[in-house]
């Protein structure tokens, strides 16, 4: 493991291409692509990698909410991955669709899971294997989860607004102009339908990206305490709750702060802006 | 409207292939978009490169009026651009080039979904109407200046 890696509060969660590549023919290790771009990875992929896209596979088709236990269990089987499989997770997007993926696996306590550091871009840039092979598993046996522990890693609307109201930590991970209420879009992004600028009355603004080196890697663990322990003053036993406009970018900072970091209590709000700043009667400010 | 030949022959095969084979085509149109961009010692009427703030990346296209007026693309994508845009730009590289260019700037973009289909369909994946946008803003750049010079 490299000393950057080891130093994180859970190294365990974290590998390098060097790690990724010793272990693309280890039967215990199942390599998952999540990106925003839908059709990157049939333009290429890391070798033996299986395909899971956030809306098709992780979404409920007709509420806006994930699947429920029997179909995680069914998109687990489908794509050759038991209770005891390794999931490693890399993507597009710095990681974001990856982190979000891999958050969606902790809602079902799929806890054996990975996130390789510098995601889809490093991989290339540095010109490792990608093929256009797809590999169809066989199918294996995963076991129904008893529920989706949603309590622990994720915010519903309303517990997003007692969270606010009780004055907690909560860190706004968009655009700086997403925040002030200047724009209600990311840069480079369409508007994804939503009324109001702003954001959450009390939430600090620090955008995901600050976890981020330009090569794609989270930044050292030095670096990212100087900026949430340090700029924003988040403390380990806080309860913090993240957001962004669709929760993909938050599920980023929710994967550095609970897992590079080591904060106990992490939780995404997904409904996040296109929520919030939708919704009738909730508060909003606005700061530019 | 109607949309030019090409472009109509395009969609009526895009519409019933299979969504296997739909997307199979739009990989392939995505490895095309590679050779959409403009050829050694070409000379174009209009360049205009640059990266706006709805792509992620920054798209030139260059246009020639040939016989007249004709339109003549070629696209150059970033390698950011997202796949299903780079498959665009190589279906609008193909069935526009040769078209008038008064035509090129009235086709509608409700071809867009019949050819990537409703799976693709995404609020994320607009960007697909970005290339016939930008195509056909150098049309109307590219008439308008002619237009100036005749009136100077």
């Amino acid at each position: 493991m490299n000393t950057k890696i080891s130093a994180y509060a859970h190294p365990e969660v974290l590998v390098d291409a060097d790690w990724l590549l010793e272990h693309l023919n280890d039967p215990n290790v199942r390599v998952v692509e999540s990106n925003e771009d839908l059709l990157l990875y049939d333009m290429g992929h890391i070798p033996g990698a299986v395909h899971i896209d956030w809306r098709r596979d992780l979404n409920d088709q007709t509420v806006r909410d994930y699947v429920g236990p029997e179909g995680f269990a069914a998109l687990c089987e489908r794509n050759g991955i038991g209770p005891e499989t390794t999931v490693v997770f890399y993507g597009d997007k710095s990681n974001w669709w990856a982190c979000y993926a891999f958050w969606v696996f902790q809602l079902f306590g799929h806890s054996n899971a990975k996130v390789l550091d510098g995601g889809r871009d490093k991989w290339e840039e540095e010109g490792r294997p990608l093929t256009r092979e797809v590999v169809a598993y066989p199918a294996v046996t995963y076991p129904v989860p008893a529920e989706r522990n949603d309590a622990a890693h994720r915010a519903y609307y309303q517990q997003a607004l007692e969270h606010m109201q009780a004055g907690k930590k909560m860190v706004d991970v968009r655009s700086p102009k997403e925040f002030s209420g200047e724009t209600t879009h990311m840069p480079e992004y369409p508007q994804e339908g939503v009324l109001r600028g702003g954001h959450i009355p009390g939430a600090k603004s620090c955008p995901w990206a600050r976890a981020a080196n330009t090569d794609k890697t989270f930044k050292t663990r030095e670096e990212l305490e100087a900026i949430y322990a340090g700029e924003l003053g988040l403390g380990v036993e806080d309860d913090i709750v993240a957001y962004c406009r669709i929760g993909e970018r938050s599920s980023h900072t929710w994967f550095v702060l609970k897992y590079l970091l080591g904060y106990k209590q992490v939780r995404n709000y997904d409904g996040s802006w296109t929520e919030w700043g939708n919704m009738v009667r909730s508060p909003i400010e606005k700061s530019f | 409207m109607a949309y030019p030949a090409p472009l109509q022959e395009l969609i009526d095969l895009f519409e019933y292939l299979p969504e296997a084979e739909r997307r199979e085509s739009l990989i392939n149109y995505a490895d095309a978009s590679k050779s959409c961009g403009p050829k050694e010692g070409e000379v174009f009427d209009l360049e205009d490169v640059r990266k706006d703030e709805e792509c992620t990346d920054t798209v030139g296209v260059f246009l020639r009026a040939e016989e007249g007026d004709r339109a003549h693309f070629a696209i150059e994508l970033g390698p950011k651009v997202q796949t299903l845009t780079k498959a665009m730009t190589a279906i609008l590289c193909r069935s526009l080039n040769g078209a008038p260019m008064k035509e090129v700037l009235e086709v509608p973009a409700d071809f867009v979904p019949r050819i990537i289909g409703a799976e693709l369909v995404r609020l994320r994946s607009q960007t697909v109407y970005y290339v016939l946008s930008r195509m056909k803003t150098a049309v109307k750049m590219l008439l308008d200046r002619r237009r100036a010079a005749e009136g100077g």
